[in-house]
């Protein structure tokens, strides 16, 4: 089964057929891994409960270029909610790549989270592997995700998008997808 | 196929053009013009950046920062009307 590929980039118009079933296959594949990898992160943190993001926030963010809007959160009440949040942000975030609910705002949120692990991660070890890390690839992969509605394929997305509810409410369908 | 809203058309350009021009451009720059890169037993590039890290960086920021505001912005304004 092929699809159609039709696109305008930089002027250039580019048409071809695809497969439609190795595209679904490899943005499941993608979903999967992409959520498992997620997934194991907050588990961790949750079977070796209370985390603490301090030595992160307030110790190795501190001199990067995101430092100055990550170390508001190094200590008090915002530690205590990124305590939280990480956790249960990227077990969320794990859980709807993987089953494909709300897979556009999995993923959105998944490159946020990621953004912050590549730069920080990233200058304080001067990149010395070069600066295509597996955040950078990660930010990448979840862009595929988020931009393809990769969701709807055997994702619970697919039941979501068609309810009642978000056929009324069509800005939904860039949450869910 | 549907074309491209203006939005679209910043984040894929502006934004996109910005991560590839920290991640590619700056990269080949350095490559190219940069200092030596030796690279060490566990294999580590010795860095001595011909572009400092932090300019690189806010680059790469601001990439990916334009994408994800025009990601809520479609959300916001939702999709086009057909």
């Amino acid at each position: 089964m092929s699809t159609r590929l039709d696109a305008d980039l930089l002027g250039q118009h580019v048409s071809y057929d695809v497969s439609g079933t190795w595209l679904a296959y490899w943005l499941v594949v993608m979903r999967v891994i992409g959520g498992w990898w997620m997934l194991h992160a907050g588990l961790d943190k949750i079977w070796a409960w209370p985390f603490d993001a301090g030595w992160f926030v307030g110790g190795r963010a501190a001199g990067t270029t995101l430092g100055p809007v990550v170390t508001l959160f190094d200590s008090g009440v915002l530690l205590d909610f990124v305590n939280v949040a990480i956790p249960l942000g990227q077990t969320a975030i794990g859980l709807g790549l993987i089953v494909g609910a709300l897979t556009r705002t999995a993923a959105f949120f998944g490159s946020f989270l990621l953004l912050f692990f590549f730069i920080i991660n990233g200058e304080t070890g001067a990149w010395s592997h070069g600066v295509v890390t597996v955040e950078l690839l990660g930010i990448a992969v979840y862009g595929i995700i988020a931009s393809t509605g990769a969701g709807r394929i055997l994702g619970i997305d697919a039941y979501l998008a068609e309810t009642d509810f978000v056929q009324s409410h069509p800005r939904l369908q860039y949450l869910v997808g | 196929m549907a074309h491209p809203t203006t939005a679209d058309k910043i984040g894929m350009y502006v934004g996109g053009g910005l991560l590839l021009l920290g991640v590619f451009g700056i990269g080949l720059l350095e490559m190219l013009f940069g200092a030596t890169h030796p690279v060490s037993s566990d294999g580590q590039i010795q860095h001595d950046a011909l572009i400092s890290v932090e300019l690189r960086s806010t680059v790469m920021i601001a990439g990916v920062v334009i994408l994800g505001l025009v990601a809520l912005y479609k959300v916001a304004v939702g999709p086009p009307r057909r």
